[in-house]
């Protein structure tokens, strides 16, 4: 850790801690790199909220072309520009959920209502608050507690991941709110794992025998004395599950039944293509890049920020 | 360890069963009251599309056996209802094999002959099931029964779609059928259904509501195929990764280290369905080496049409390759470091050696055992691998089902992976525990 020996006025405000905290991305080259991959696609989607250059919407030009000085990445079988609709792609991942009207008669209305926060960040919130109450529980309270979370959680760990999207989709039929409850469910096991073990590690410590001696009461050392604690770890692996969801939110819209349209979607993108393969390549290639770049810019992120912590922690 | 292994046994029957509740209540489970103001709600709205009436989806629950309650159901599904419709109908009811099909069907069992029952105008008409597997016709109006509340005449009986229905006599009850050509309104109809199923646990999920037919007369067939699929995969990756987690860990930090794990976290990081869509492009598009959909025309498949599956293999080597490098090089890091390796180095033991008697031996152990651990993530790639290349395994099958909303096939071959996935986890643990001594008593 570089010192921060240039500032003499005693305590850093909020800000400035969160800054210090920050710091430690920087100190490793793969989180680095991995921040910036992410970034990138942070920075492309926020740009297309105001501005792509093309509708990625409107069918405005000829279908399936290649590159030119008008559409950069061609165009796709309903001829809208492929290049916009890359960038407006981070949207419903990233950005934006689209909370629908109640509608019985289908699911073509327009949204009334557009929540800021991309599915894939609401879902791992989802998960991680799921998890970690759970966790907390199993691992704090243990006995009873600690068994049946446990086995309730083993549960819906044996489940292949995509199996259990797909009974959830069958059940609830698809839209942004089911994928988030989605990605929550299949999510929270493996955070109330990690939670348990980090709480059971944590409770031995001596500030939580003072704080029983104290008086106060489960709620309170769990939330307030264990959960501070536990929190890098758990965060680092809500990290890595961002890019989990945005694995399967792609592998969901490619069969199917993924986001539902308007908004452009990556992996739906890639579906709809398949087709005109012969003919064009961008509208596969350049959503496929966009997923494996952003995936992988979070898991580097995600290691390094890991390395750097636990070995902080040592 | 007799202990341990009874205490694993007995949570991986627990596991199961939680397991089937939650697919159940996720997939079944309605408020009565919605049930009742919208009947089309839910699965029946997937079904029937959304021009279905509200009549017919009513009739529709009530031929699915769905406006029974929830636990009711379940225990059907579970443990089957033919105990439960036998002490309506009074009368056994057996299954028989169709001699043409070879699906099972549902009889019953009247003085020694086997009838199913249909009603033609006010007669009760038997089917009764002739040795040759033919039916001859006869009219039976003496097994009319009196009434429950003793105002008319009723019977139990199994109609030709293995269901025990029951008949109210001369009622004039209408039901909403769906056949091939559309909905179609039939007149003297049973008043109430009851599916007849025999139930999971003896290895009878029912009717798929897609094809009307067994569930068991595709399931297995799907799980043999993708049994083959990932069968064959295993038998590439396997190897593959072994030798390069061994070797990019043996040269830890190297350069080659390098190559192999980044190339490892591209193959892992990029969804299925992209490496698919690249290798159709590379291999079936440009190179024109193999066909781009594994579309099979006979119901046996078999390794002569190996350029179908190669692909899929391909794809799933792919995936998968770079998730158990990175196990087995950890694992072999870990190992490299020991002392008990630094001593047989210096002792100058030549390096091949050491690595080759000494590291491997127990570098593996632990990769293998965590792909066992891991085997429902396996699973989810298999899944996903064969609805993109249209394969005809348990994978297409899950997706089918799912977005028709078949829910006696999806719960089916949902529980057919997880078990699949905790079986192998259980044979994880206990395999760990043995070579593990460490592990073993605590």
């Amino acid at each position: 850790m570089t010192v921060a020996t240039a500032k003499p006025k005693a305590p850093p405000g909020r800000f400035g801690r969160f800054l210090k905290t920050a710091a430690i991305i920087f100190e490793s080259r793969v989180a680095t790199i991995g921040l910036f991959m992410v970034l990138f696609w942070i920075v492309a989607g926020l740009i297309s909220l105001v501005w792509t250059p093309h509708d990625p919407n409107a069918s405005d030009f000829m279908i399936n072309q290649g590159s030119s000085a008008q559409n950069w990445l061609g165009t796709d079988a309903l001829g809208r520009d492929v290049f916009s609709r890359v960038m407006a792609g981070t949207q419903v991942i990233l950005l934006k959920t689209r909370i629908p009207d109640i509608n019985w008669f289908g699911s073509f209305t327009t949204p009334n209502f557009v929540m800021p926060g991309g599915v894939a960040i609401w879902g791992v919130l989802g998960s991680l608050t799921l998890g970690s109450v759970l966790g907390l529980n199993a691992g704090y309270r243990g006995g009873w507690w600690d068994q049946a979370i446990s086995q309730v959680m083993d549960a819906l760990i044996a489940f292949p991941r995509i199996v259990l999207y797909l009974v959830v989709i069958a059940a609830l039929g698809t839209g942004d709110l089911v994928m988030v409850l989605a990605i929550s469910i299949t999510g929270a096991p493996g955070i109330a794992r990690l939670a348990r073990s980090l709480a059971l590690d944590i409770k031995t410590r001596d500030y939580i025998r003072a704080a029983e001696t104290r008086g106060e009461g489960k709620t309170y050392i769990m939330f307030k004395e264990i959960l501070p604690n536990a929190l890098g770890p758990l965060l680092v692996d809500a990290m890595l599950r961002v890019g989990y969801a945005i694995f399967t939110i792609g592998t969901l819209g490619f069969l199917g039944v993924g986001l539902p349209p308007p908004e452009p979607d990556w992996g739906s993108m890639i579906a709809d293509s398949r087709k005109f393969m012969r003919s064009t390549l961008y509208p596969i290639l350049a959503p496929a890049f966009a997923i494996s770049s952003l995936v992988i810019g979070l898991n580097l992120f995600a290691d390094g920020l890991r390395e750097e912590i636990t070995r902080f922690q040592k | 360890m007799a202990r341990f292994i009874f205490r694993s046994i007995i949570s991986t029957i627990v596991t199961m069963l939680l397991v089937s509740i939650t697919l159940f209540i996720l997939l079944e489970f309605e408020r009565p009251s919605v049930a009742k103001e919208r009947p089309c709600s839910g699965i029946i709205r997937k079904i029937l599309g959304i021009m279905a009436t509200p009549e017919q989806c009513v009739s529709f629950r009530n031929q699915l056996g769905i406006d029974q309650p929830l636990p009711l159901r379940y225990v059907d599904w579970l443990a089957g209802n033919d105990w439960r419709a036998e002490s309506k109908t009074g009368y056994p009811l057996v299954t028989l094999d169709n001699l043409n099909s070879g699906e099972e069907e549902w009889w019953m069992e009247v003085d020694g002959r086997y009838m199913q029952f249909e009603i033609d105008g006010e007669d009760l008409v038997a089917l009764v099931r002739q040795e040759d597997g033919f039916v001859e016709r006869e009219v039976m109006n003496d097994l009319w029964r009196p009434n429950d509340d003793g105002a008319g005449e009723q019977f139990w009986g199994v109609d030709n779609k293995g269901r025990a229905v029951k008949w109210l006599l001369g009622s004039g009850k209408t039901a909403f059928i769906s056949t091939q050509t559309g909905w179609q309104e039939i007149d003297n109809a049973p008043d109430d259904y009851l599916p007849l199923r025999k139930g999971m646990l003896r290895g009878d999920p029912g009717f798929s509501l897609r094809t009307n037919r067994p569930v068991n007369s595709q399931i297995f067939r799907r799980i043999r195929n993708t049994a083959l699929l990932a069968g064959l995969a295993f038998a590439v990756v396997m190897p593959l990764a072994l030798v390069l987690g061994i070797v990019a860990g043996v040269n830890e930090g190297k350069l080659i280290d390098r190559v192999i794990s980044v190339g490892g976290l591209f193959g892992t990081a990029t969804p299925e369905f992209v490496t698919g869509m690249l290798l159709i492009l590379v291999f079936a598009i440009w190179l024109k080496m193999f066909p781009a959909v594994s579309v099979f025309t006979t119901d046996k498949l078999s390794l002569s049409d190996w350029k179908k599956f190669a692909l899929p293999v391909l794809t799933l080597t792919t995936v998968e390759l770079g998730y158990i490098i990175r196990m087995t090089r950890a694992s072999m890091v870990e190992v490299m470091n020991t002392s008990y390796i630094r001593t047989a180095i210096i002792k100058g033991m030549p390096f091949k050696r050491v690595v080759f008697k000494h590291a491997i031996r127990n570098a593996l152990m632990a990769p293998i055992t965590i792909i066992m651990l891991h085997v429902n993530w396996l699973i989810g790639g298999i899944v996903v691998v064969e609805a993109i290349f249209g394969y005809p395994g348990l994978g297409t099958y899950i997706y089918d089902s799912a977005i028709f909303g078949d829910v006696n096939a999806l719960e089916a071959s949902a529980m057919v992976t997880v078990l699949v996935a905790v079986v192998t986890r259980l044979l994880g643990d206990l395999a760990y525990t043995y070579l593990n001594p460490r592990i073993r008593y605590s």
